[in-house]
């Protein structure tokens, strides 16, 4: 039976040209676990929020909702509220009170509930999701994971039929994200509740979803089994390929036909796409047997960076010892770092091991209470801010929000140089290339907040721009991007560095994203850097800690780390024969 | 140690608290004096433990009672008992030097009181008691807290930000550093008002502006609360009486009098005395229970 129905709904927010939703026809039953896809602005958000009437966005709406069979207008917001769960994708903004068992408590209390049923309910919640440790803890003591594991017990203290979630992962670190997906998947299987999942980690969702809805232009392209999605997607040559586990995409790149024998398979039945990295190391292996391997590595990419390290470092950081407060633990522990001009040097490591105290120390945020920290070989104190600051490094914070002042983005662009001496038409010229290099053409007009995730981090970065930086310190650029945005942003860095000389120290939980654009790597534990070394020579020497194309070939290639690389071997191999 | 009196239930714990606090404020009677600054003194040494304790009560307290006796006599002139004079001729008077140690350890029990109470009644309990008188007020108190911290590491993020394109509210000449610190100001607000419109999705969500919305607390009242409850009342009743029967009387000016110790009074005093020390006394059976608990395992 479905649970939710959506008949020819179509959908337009005021005054805008362009329908957000245009046609969607969509039917969810009951305990199904649909993941829905899309590029940020696909509408998938828009979708989500019409789901339940308090949340439906004004506009021109056409078409039909039901749930359960009646119209969900005529469903009683108090229904609604119990049946209808929603988790929206800031952990930190849905939290409402200040104690955890509040926050638990919070639907209970506006349905109504007496104090003995809400104490059931909340120690139930508070068992079941592990809760139990932090239940009287203040809010403000969490990390991002609990947080976002604690709005979704409150709402699952409502028991509700439905759950609905937008993007619950996209600010959390890949731990704590694969432990809130694991949490998911465990409540609709233990509990039979429809969930409906916009994400764009589709490695961890798809493996589990019954289906998987992809969305483009406020349209459903396809909607099905995650394997036939994949299929389709693929013979339509669509963008949102792209955005696919690791294993399809390189499925795709080497030829699925290769793979299996045509009389092996049924005309009729899919082509059973690897999902999993298991998936796609049984897939390599078949493709693999019977063809001869003479080509186990990719040369590595020796001549630049014999180059670059003749010269002088840009950055240098000596024993380096800090920590925040005497009484605290320390953070760095006698840290040595050498950054080479015009590298992209990324850091990767697990939450709270001192990645982005280092970038802080760098930045001279923060100073270290042993060791040396030269920037151009002078020490960082030495230098007054405004030189440091306006014209050394462009330190782009977290958090892009925090750098927005004007109401749009073009103003906000000027703003930066407001301060500085320089006749108009350089001023112009400034805001014009860096416009050119960041994309921000169609964007001008707009207000910074209404910009998505990844527009965000373009005007963020086009801002620090503005400052003609010579290092580039950027803390987890990739944050809430989905693949589209991080390409695009990863095109921009390498363009920078290759047009500008610009050096990049970046700070990323995103190995993918690291394996393919980094020129070193670094693996941060426990203060201090364990090794360093090329994206192919780093992620191939780690097992864990390294892209899922590199877990899906280790065991026939030496070092491919990306899906590309996967793939330009396997075609080296089918050439040589 | 963790004190078992803050286990109890918040209208206990208030209720304790709401008294001493009032009969520290308005009874300057020296027994009473005498028996809440042992009470408030006893009670933060098992609260803060006997290092911070001392600590707060001799580094911080004790000189603010020695200037606070020393002022008075400086401006209060009256009384009977001359013992000297100021340079400028005026009197220095006895009853002015009582009355100014009088005040002092008034004012001082005051805030030993007023630490204790900080580390009893957390703002939870506070919400729930207030939040039983008005419902609307618990939920808001309750944001207040969340958003407070909230917007002070926002804040936080922010000014290191600014700081990190060059604009630094602690360096340059004051103009600029004023319009730096509008805009930090300017992209807080902004910050605050957009992020708050997920906020009111996420209570939207969840039905809040439903009719007959409740109000859920932790706490429940047990018979160890009403067998405590029982006895502070008891407790209060019979200091009340005493006060009200003239036993709390006390004048320092222009001469000393109070009333007299006799039978009755004191073992009104000594009714205070036992209120005061009703926390010590909960935690002290507390421990005992658990030494013959855990010798008879």
């Amino acid at each position: 039976m479905a649970i939710f129905e959506i008949k020819h709904l179509t959908f337009s927010y005021p005054e805008a040209e362009k329908r957000a939703l245009s046609d969607i026809t969509l039917s969810v039953k009951e305990g199904e676990f649909v993941v829905l896809c899309g590029a940020s602005g696909c509408g998938k958000s828009t979708l989500l929020r019409h789901f339940k009437t308090v949340l439906t966005p004004h506009g021109d709406r056409t078409g039909e909702r039901l749930f359960k069979g009646d119209p969900l207008d005529a469903v009683s917001e108090r229904r609604q509220s119990g049946e209808i769960g929603y988790v929206l994708q800031n952990p930190d903004n849905q939290i409402v009170t200040d104690k955890v068992w509040h926050e638990l408590a919070f639907g209970l209390e506006s349905l109504g509930y007496d104090n003995a049923t809400i104490r059931l309910r909340v120690a139930e919640m508070a068992s079941y999701f592990g809760i139990q440790d932090w239940f009287k803890k203040n809010v403000t003591e969490l990390s991002g994971g609990q947080k976002q594991l604690l709005n979704l017990a409150s709402i699952m203290a409502l028991q509700p039929d439905l759950l609905i979630l937008d993007e619950p992962t996209s600010q959390l670190d890949p731990i704590a994200a694969s432990d809130f997906l694991g949490t998911i998947k465990k409540i609709n299987r233990d509990l039979g509740t429809t969930v409906i999942l916009s994400e764009h980690r589709f490695e961890e969702v798809l493996p589990g979803a019954d289906r998987a809805v992809v969305m483009d232009g406020g349209r459903i392209v396809a909607a099905d089994t995650p394997r036939r999605v994949g299929d389709e997607l693929e013979a339509m040559g669509h963008d949102m390929f792209v955005a696919m586990p690791a294993p399809m995409q390189i499925v795709a790149g080497v030829g699925k036909n290769q793979a299996t024998e045509p009389s092996a398979r049924k005309d009729d039945s899919p082509f059973p796409w690897p999902i999993t990295v298991r998936e796609g190391r049984r897939w390599l292996d078949q493709w693999l047997s019977g063809r001869k391997v003479d080509h186990r590595a990719l040369p590595e990419r020796t001549a630049s960076e014999q180059q670059t390290e003749d010269k002088a470092p840009v950055v240098t950081m000596k024993e380096v010892w800090f920590k925040y407060d005497r009484t605290l633990p320390d953070v760095i522990r006698g840290l040595t770092l050498n950054i080479v001009p015009g590298e992209m040097f990324c850091i990767v490591g697990g939450n709270g091991t001192g990645k982005s105290t280092t970038l802080k120390l760098i930045s001279g945020l923060v100073r270290p209470y042993r060791g040396k920290i030269k920037i151009m070989g002078k020490p960082v104190k030495g230098f007054d801010r405004e030189t440091l600051y306006q014209q050394i490094l462009g330190v782009m914070p977290q958090n892009p929000q925090s750098l927005f002042i004007k109401k749009n983005v073009e103003l906000d662009l000027y703003e930066m140089l407001e301060e500085k001496k320089i006749p108009i038409e350089e001023k112009d010229d400034r805001v014009d290339e860096v416009i050119a290099l960041t994309h921000l053409e169609d964007l001008l007009a707009r207000h910074p907040y209404d910009l998505s995730g990844g527009e965000q981090q373009r005007l963020a970065l086009a801002k620090i721009l503005l400052m003609k930086p010579q290092v580039l310190i950027l803390d987890e650029p990739t944050k809430g991007l989905d693949n589209h945005y991080k390409l695009e942003l990863g095109e921009i860095l390498k363009h920078l560095q290759k047009e500008q000389g610009v050096t990049i120290i970046m700070v990323s939980h995103d190995v993918e994203f690291c394996a393919r654009f980094a020129d070193r790597c670094g693996l941060f534990f426990d203060g201090n850097l364990v090794t360093t070394g090329s994206p192919r020579a780093f992620f191939s020497g780690n097992s864990f800690y390294t892209t899922s194309a590199n877990r899906m070939s280790r065991h026939c290639f030496e070092n491919a780390v990306t899906a590309e690389d996967v793939i330009a071997l396997c075609k080296m191999n089918t050439q040589q024969k | 140690m963790e004190d078992a009196f803050s286990t109890y239930h918040p209208v206990i714990n208030f209720f304790y608290f709401a008294v001493v606090l009032l009969f520290s404020m308005f009874f300057n009677h020296p027994a009473f004096l005498g028996i809440s600054l042992i009470g408030a003194v006893i009670y933060s040494l098992v609260l803060l433990g006997i290092r911070r304790s001392l600590k707060f009560n001799l580094v911080g307290m004790l000189p603010m009672l020695l200037l606070v006796a020393l002022i008075n006599p400086l401006f209060n002139h009256g009384g009977v008992t001359i013992i000297g004079y100021w340079p400028t001729g005026n009197p220095i008077t006895m009853e002015s030097i009582v009355y100014g140690v009088v005040m002092a350890v008034m004012f001082i029990e005051v805030i030993v009181w007023f630490a204790c109470y900080n580390t009893i009644m957390t703002s939870d309990k506070f919400i729930y008691l207030f939040g039983r008188v008005i419902p609307a007020l618990s939920l808001i108190l309750s944001m207040v807290l969340r958003f407070v911290p909230k917007f002070k590491t926002q804040l936080k993020i922010i000014t290191q930000g600014q700081q990190c394109i060059g604009r630094d509210i602690h360096s340059g000449n004051f103009f600029r550093r004023a319009r730096n610190g509008i805009h930090i100001l300017s992209i807080m607000i902004t910050w605050a008002l957009e992020n708050a419109i997920d906020t009111a999705d996420s209570m939207k969500a969840r039905g809040y502006g439903l009719k007959g919305r409740t109000s859920f607390s932790i706490f429940t009242f047990d018979t160890r609360d009403k067998i405590v409850g029982a006895v502070m009342l008891v407790l209060f009743i019979s200091v009340c009486g005493g006060i009200i029967g003239g036993l709390a009387y006390a004048s320092y000016n222009p001469i000393i009098r109070f009333s007299a110790f006799t039978p009755l009074s004191i073992s009104v005093y000594t009714a205070y005395l036992a209120f005061c020390l009703m926390p010590v006394c909960v935690d002290i059976i507390e421990e005992l229970q658990w030494r013959s608990l855990k010798s008879s395992i």
